[in-house]
This record gives structure tokens, sequence and C-alpha cells, in this order.
């Protein structure tokens, strides 16, 4: 095992114990959770898996494949996000603003 | 006109102010507003940290205070919300640093009387006389003119003109989310979608050192820019 396969398992655990123990979700998320774990250790270990896969997509490199599949991940992610940002910041609004209108002041 | 102007019935207009730190020009403003004859004043101060304002303010005001900033967008919502409480007939924007001129309101709000509009815009485009504009402001405005074309299909000679009166029953329709300044885009967006009629009216607006120093930067526009797309994306 090389050093990077080393450090890149150590992260993806510990990323894994943090979300069974901060996030405790019900039984469906925390198995999904755990095959994303085992599959992201299992290319870790095997990187030529990626190649394979890659190669049958018509990409010539696994870790160009990883690297297109992250950038999409993280859009999408980011989008939720800002969605999920713009609801709180509109019930955030309705609230301040309804209790600005409770002490209106007529001079 | 001055018939118009006398059948005009001032105690059912009601103007917002939404002000955030910067209210120097308030008292002035108010001022200028109350000796026109604009009696029903709704200031709305958007979580400034200067509280000392309030104070020197005069009577017969109407004050509302976020407890935290939420923007401009956000602030004129409250107001209106205050406005069509009050029973306002037509309500009207007015921006806090004195930029506007209060003599401008008429013209603005007659189409209004008339039926002619349910919402005018003022625009300083179309004004014969204007005070020499910083060329970068000139511009981004004409950007922003066509960037509002681009998003809402209406090419207006201005954009994003503090200065506008709408009548009862575009605000009771029009509903801000957009908090900070593309708030003025989402107007448009919303007049379209109610089928509103829109007019613009030549309006003034006052360039001084004090309105160049508060007024937005460039920079501000990309991110208005980036407020209007997500808006298009998500609401």
């Amino acid at each position: 095992m090389t050093g990077i396969q080393l450090l890149l398992i150590f992260g993806v655990s510990l990323l894994g114990i943090y979300y069974v123990i901060r996030l405790k979700k019900t039984v469906v998320d925390l198995m999904l959770m755990m095959l994303l774990i085992l599959t992201a250790i299992g290319f870790i270990l095997w990187p030529e898996l990626t190649n394979k896969i890659a190669n049958g997509l018509g990409v010539g490199r696994g870790a160009d494949l990883v690297y297109y599949v992250c950038i999409l991940l993280f859009s999408f992610a980011l989008l939720k996000l800002y969605s999920r940002m713009r609801r709180l910041e509109q019930e955030f609004t309705k609230l301040v603003r309804e209790d600005a209108l409770k002490k209106v002041e007529k001079r | 006109m001055n018939t118009l102007a006398l059948s005009m019935d001032k105690g059912n207009i009601h103007i917002v102010i939404p002000v955030y730190n910067h209210g120097e020009k308030l008292g002035e403003v108010v001022q200028s507003l109350t000796s026109e004859g604009y009696k029903n004043i709704i200031l709305v101060n958007d979580g400034s940290e200067n509280a000392q304002f309030p104070a020197c303010l005069p009577l017969g005001i109407t004050y509302i205070e976020h407890r935290v900033n939420l923007g401009q967008g956000a602030a004129l919502q409250t107001g209106f919300t205050q406005a069509l409480k009050d029973g306002a007939g037509i309500i009207v924007s007015f921006d806090a640093d004195g930029q506007h001129v209060a003599s401008d309101l008429e013209i603005l709000i007659s189409p209004l009387i008339t039926g002619e509009a349910d919402v005018t815009l003022g625009s300083r485009f179309l004004a014969a006389y204007q005070n020499p504009m910083p060329p970068v402001k000139i511009i981004l405005l004409k950007t922003a003119r066509l960037i509002n074309y681009l998003f809402t299909g209406m090419m207006l000679s201005d954009a994003h003109n503090g200065l506008r009166a709408m009548n009862k029953q575009a605000v009771e329709k029009i509903r801000i989310t957009e908090n900070r300044m593309a708030h003025a885009t989402e107007i448009l967006f919303e007049i379209k979608k109610y089928g509103l009629v829109v007019k613009e009216v030549p309006v003034k607006v006052r360039y001084t050192d004090y309105s160049r120093s508060h007024g937005q930067s460039p920079w501000n526009s990309i991110k208005i820019f980036f407020d209007i797309l997500f808006y298009k994306l998500f609401a």
C-alpha cells in the first residue's frame, strides 16, 4: 500500500465515522453511506478498476473520470445548498418583518 | 397638470423610504416631502447600526425597524405591507440619500390617478435636463437595462431607479422576495407576471458627492446579476 492510499483511506474512514456518530440517520441512509465508503476504499486500493470503468465510458484515465464525476456532484451539492440558503433567508426575512410590523411607531 | 394636482388626494399617498446606516440626508428628504404636502411617510430602518436618527425626525411619520439588516428589497416590502395596512391608495418608493426630488412626485403619480398605469417608474434618461452622470454609472445603467430586457422582455430607458409609484392593486400583487438590490428587476418580473400596466416618467436624479459615495459600486452590479440569475433558477 502506498502513502496516498493510506491517507485517502484514513480520510474516507474519518468522514464515515463522523457521519455515523454525528448525523444519526435512518438505516437506509447509513447503509448507503457504508456502501459509498466501501466503494471509495475499493477504488483507492484497486485504482485499475476506475481505469476499466473509465475506458468503458470513453474516458482515458480513471482519475479523469473521478474528476468529472466530482465536478458534477459538487455542482449539484452547491445548488442544493444555495436553494436551502434562499429558503432559510426567506424564512428569516418573514420573521424579522413580522417582528418589525408588530412594533410600528407612529410618531 | 395643475387641475390634476389639485384633485390629487395626497392623504391617499404613502411614501416608503428604506434607510440603512447613512441617514444624514434623511431629515432633509422627509422635510422636502412634507413641505410638498405628503404626510404619510413610512420610514423603514433596515437594521442600521447607528440608531440615532429616529430621534431627529419630524413628528407624524411611521417608523419601522428591522432588527437585523436584510437589504433594500426586504425593507421596501415591509414598508409596502405597512402602507397597505394603513389604507394607502398609492404607494411610492423614495430613496433616503436625497437623490430624488420631491416635486417629481406629481408627474410620477398622475398616470396612476388617471388610470393610465398601475405602476410608474422614474427614469433619469427621459428627463430633458439631467445632472451630468459619472460615465461609469451610465455604462452600468445601460448594461443593467439590457440585462433587464433579456430577463423580462421589457425595454426600459432606465434601470434601478429607486423612485417608483404603484397603485394599491399593484402593491397587493407584487411580492418582493429578493432582499437585496435585485428587487428592482424582481419588481419587473412581477409586473409582467400580473400584466400590470407600466409607464416610465422622467425624473431628476441628483448626483452629489454624497450620493456618489453611498451609491452602488460596479462590483455590486455583478452580485445583482447573479442574484437575478439565481432568482430565475430557484424562485
